[in-house]
Order: structure tokens, then C-alpha cells, then sequence
């Protein structure tokens, strides 16, 4: 048996979500435009448009707005599809901002519990899966631990 | 040239190099003794730093012999605070997937479903 560890978990933005639907539903929110305009981006936005070309190689293109951030496009490839089970897609926003044209690899998989779906999320910033793969180490520990330090000499420096 | 982001995430991407870090979190220190705890040269060391100062993510002092280095902590900020833009963006968006599963099970209650899989 191999272990329940999640090897690569914490190098990357992890969330991990339980759902009240079974997976081919929680799958299909993903796999299709009209489903995904209907919940994708933050609070207080809403989705209007979405493309999705949805087989590998396949380009999805979609775009959330807000009144005070006004519309954002974003845009990636599908990587690999296993109906129900996992999907992986490049991420990038095409936006000005701190993230444009940084391309981020999303891997999630679905898994049926009794019902419902637990779905596992990562984004990793990196430019490939290639190179995300060839990384060891936890970024996520590193930051958590990095960013408190900074914060704490920041302040030092401040006073 | 590459953004800023993605030099500071490649730097990070590195167990020696987030040693390093951690250690001038700590305070200012020489290349020798940065080199101190690692079974590798100082050239190699050298090259981290490099890496580092590229990304922002160090300083180093201009006295050319010792040249110490120093923690830069807004870069690491940003990347913190990076994460947690992306954190928020996707709970809120499986908030809303959250609540339009709910509806489409309500709505599958009270008619027959359109697509079915099998």
C-alpha cells in the first residue's frame, strides 16, 4: 500500500474540499462552459464568459469580472483528462498584474466518498510540469515559515 | 527577461537556496559563512546567491571582500501574499461551486435530469 502522504502536497497552493454530488457532476463543472460560468472566481464576481475545448491539448479561455476590478481574462491547455477522476490544465492570467503571463500548472482529482466528492486542488507556479516535478521540497512550509521571519524583521527594521 | 514572480519562485525552488534564506532571516552573513553547513564549495554557494540577489530575494554589501548578505523581506511578502490572493480566489469560487451543486441537485429533484451518463 502506498502512503496516504501527499508527496508533492506542499509545494503548492493545496486545497482540499468535500462536495455534496458525486464526482462525473463535480467533474462536469470543470469539463463544461455553461456549468463553469455559473461558479468560477471569487465572491462578488461573476463569470460571463468561457470557452472550453475540452480534450488534451484543448484551449480553454475565460474571463471574471467585478465592478471594482473590472474583467479579467485568463487562459490555459488541458494536460490530461481522466473523465470523473483528474484533470490537469495550464493556468495563466493575461492581464496586467503581479501574476501576467505567468503560466501555472492546476491538478485536481476527484475521489467518490460515499456520495459525495472530495476534491483535491493544487496550483504550482511554475512554468511546466516538468519543471514542477523535478522539485522537492516543501514551498508552501518554506513560505509559511519565510514569510513570518520577513514579517518580524520588517517590523524590526520599521522601529 | 523573465518577471520578477517567476525569478523569485525559481529561486525558491531550491532546498539550499531556502536554506539559505532562512539563515539570514537570522541576520547578515559572509558567503563563508553562509558555506558553512553545506557539503558544497564556495563557488557553488556563490552561484545560490547570485540566484538569490537576482530574484530580489537578498542584498549584498558593497565592501568588495566580505560583501555580506542580507535577508530582503518584501519579496518574500510578496510571494506570501502572492499565495494567499490565489488561496481566497479558489475557496470563494468552490463556495459558489458549493452552492450551484446545490441548486442543480434541487433542480434535478423536481425534473428529470437533462444529460444523463449512463
Amino acid at each position: 500500500m502506498s502512503a496516504r502522504r501527499k508527496s508533492v502536497a506542499d509545494n503548492e497552493l493545496l486545497i482540499v474540499r468535500t462536495f455534496n454530488a458525486p464526482p462525473s457532476v463535480v467533474f462536469a463543472l470543470w469539463s463544461s462552459a455553461e456549468h463553469m460560468k455559473r461558479w468560477m472566481g471569487p465572491k462578488d464576481f461573476t463569470c460571463p464568459e468561457a470557452t472550453i475545448d475540452f480534450r488534451v491539448g484543448g484551449r480553454y479561455r475565460a474571463m471574471i469580472r467585478s465592478a471594482q476590478h473590472g474583467d479579467n481574462w485568463f487562459s490555459g491547455v488541458y494536460r490530461e483528462i481522466v473523465p470523473d477522476k483528474r484533470l490537469v490544465f495550464t493556468y495563466t492570467w493575461e492581464n496586467e498584474g503581479p501574476s501576467a503571463g505567468l503560466e501555472m500548472l492546476v491538478t485536481i482529482t476527484f475521489e467518490a466518498r460515499d456520495g459525495r466528492t472530495l476534491q483535491t486542488f493544487r496550483q504550482a507556479p511554475f512554468s511546466n510540469a516538468e519543471r514542477r516535478d523535478s522539485h522537492v521540497g516543501g514551498w508552501m512550509q518554506a513560505f509559511d515559515k519565510q514569510a513570518a521571519y520577513a514579517e518580524s524583521i520588517a517590523k524590526e527594521q520599521a522601529a | 527577461m523573465p518577471d520578477l514572480l517567476s525569478a523569485t519562485f525559481s529561486a525558491l525552488a531550491d532546498p539550499t537556496r531556502r536554506a539559505i534564506l532562512a539563515r539570514l532571516a537570522h541576520g547578515a552573513a559572509t558567503v563563508n559563512e553562509l558555506a558553512e553547513p553545506f557539503e558544497i564549495s564556495l563557488p557553488a554557494v556563490s552561484r545560490h546567491l547570485k540566484v538569490l540577489e537576482g530574484a530580489g530575494l537578498i542584498s549584498r554589501g558593497r565592501e568588495a571582500q566580505w560583501r555580506p548578505c542580507k535577508l530582503e523581506p518584501e519579496r518574500l511578502k510578496a510571494v506570501d501574499d502572492w499565495l494567499s490572493v490565489y488561496r481566497r480566489f479558489w475557496e470563494q469560487s468552490f463556495d459558489k461551486m458549493a452552492a450551484y451543486l446545490e441548486e442543480l441537485s434541487e433542480g434535478e429533484a423536481n425534473e428529470r435530469p437533462k444529460k444523463k451518463r449512463r
